[in-house]
């Protein structure tokens, strides 16, 4: 289950519930992907602290996304992954962009990077 | 202990679940960490999601079927579908690799088995199937854990 927010300066929050498999990926991905392109998203922010379990369909989801806002140079945060999740994260590149933290730091971040451009 | 296990479905995408739920129940007896439960939930998951999305592409009316034994506290399983087999296993296997990358499958599923996995092997024909087999032992219990 995803649960989008959208927040303000074009960040949108995803909090993923439950099990994120290829069936329930298939479930969520038009959903997700319409709150994107729904007014002008530059960053996405992922929190999993409630998601159970992840396989690599959720890797194919998130880089999906990422690929999604490649062209306004737009920014994903992965936050709170369970450990085997983020080995997950590590073999298929995106460490960098894992956090744990809590959400409001995480819009800071993001919110910080902007104002310096 | 020694258990042995036989569980094939239809190739249906909500299948996946019922696989790594019921695979989760055969290995609790062995006590195993949280981490190693959801390590060996992911091998099943990645394993089984091939074979019903590209043995079979979700046809939904073939069989896949998995087979597992534990021997102490080694667990030895097999997945198996008679699909349409993989054309090269050696690119299969490579991280990122994928054949559907329209579906969005990322290519890491083998990655991931071999990683979470003591050992993989994978048997393939093409037309006739494939056989994914793994082994993975689990740590011992401790007597702190025992005492919990």
């Amino acid at each position: 289950m995803a649960t989008i927010t959208q927040l303000e300066n074009g960040i949108v929050l995803i909090t993923l519930a439950g099990e994120l498999d290829n069936h329930e990926a298939n479930q969520i991905r038009t959903e997700v992907s319409t709150a994107i392109f729904t007014g002008k998203t530059r960053a996405i922010i992922w929190d999993l602290y409630k998601l159970g379990f992840m396989d690599s369909a959720g890797i194919g989801l998130i880089l999906g996304r990422m690929r999604d806002l490649a062209p306004v140079n737009g920014e994903t945060l992965i936050l709170n992954p369970s450990p085997t999740m983020e080995k997950i994260f590590q073999f298929s590149g995106l460490s960098a962009v894992i956090r744990k933290c809590t959400v409001e730091e995480a819009i800071d971040e993001i919110g910080g990077v902007v104002h310096e451009k | 202990m020694k258990n042995e296990l036989t569980l094939s479905f239809l190739a249906i995408e909500e299948n996946e679940a019922l696989a790594r739920m019921a695979m989760t129940c055969f290995i609790t007896p062995l006590d195993p960490t949280l981490e190693e439960i959801s390590e060996f939930k992911t091998i099943v998951s990645e394993a089984v999601t091939n074979a019903i999305i590209h043995g079979y592409e979700c046809d939904g009316k073939s069989l896949v079927t998995i087979h597992a034994t534990i021997e102490d506290r080694l667990i030895k399983m097999t997945v198996k579908d008679e699909g349409m087999g993989i054309f090269d296993v050696e690119q299969a296997m490579e991280p990122m690799f994928t054949t559907k990358p329209q579906m969005e499958r990322s290519g890491m599923g083998f990655t991931i088995m071999e990683s979470f996995a003591d050992c993989i092997r994978v048997d393939s024909t093409l037309g006739a199937g494939t056989i994914v087999t793994f082994e993975k032992n689990f740590s011992p219990v401790t007597e702190v854990s025992r005492m919990r």
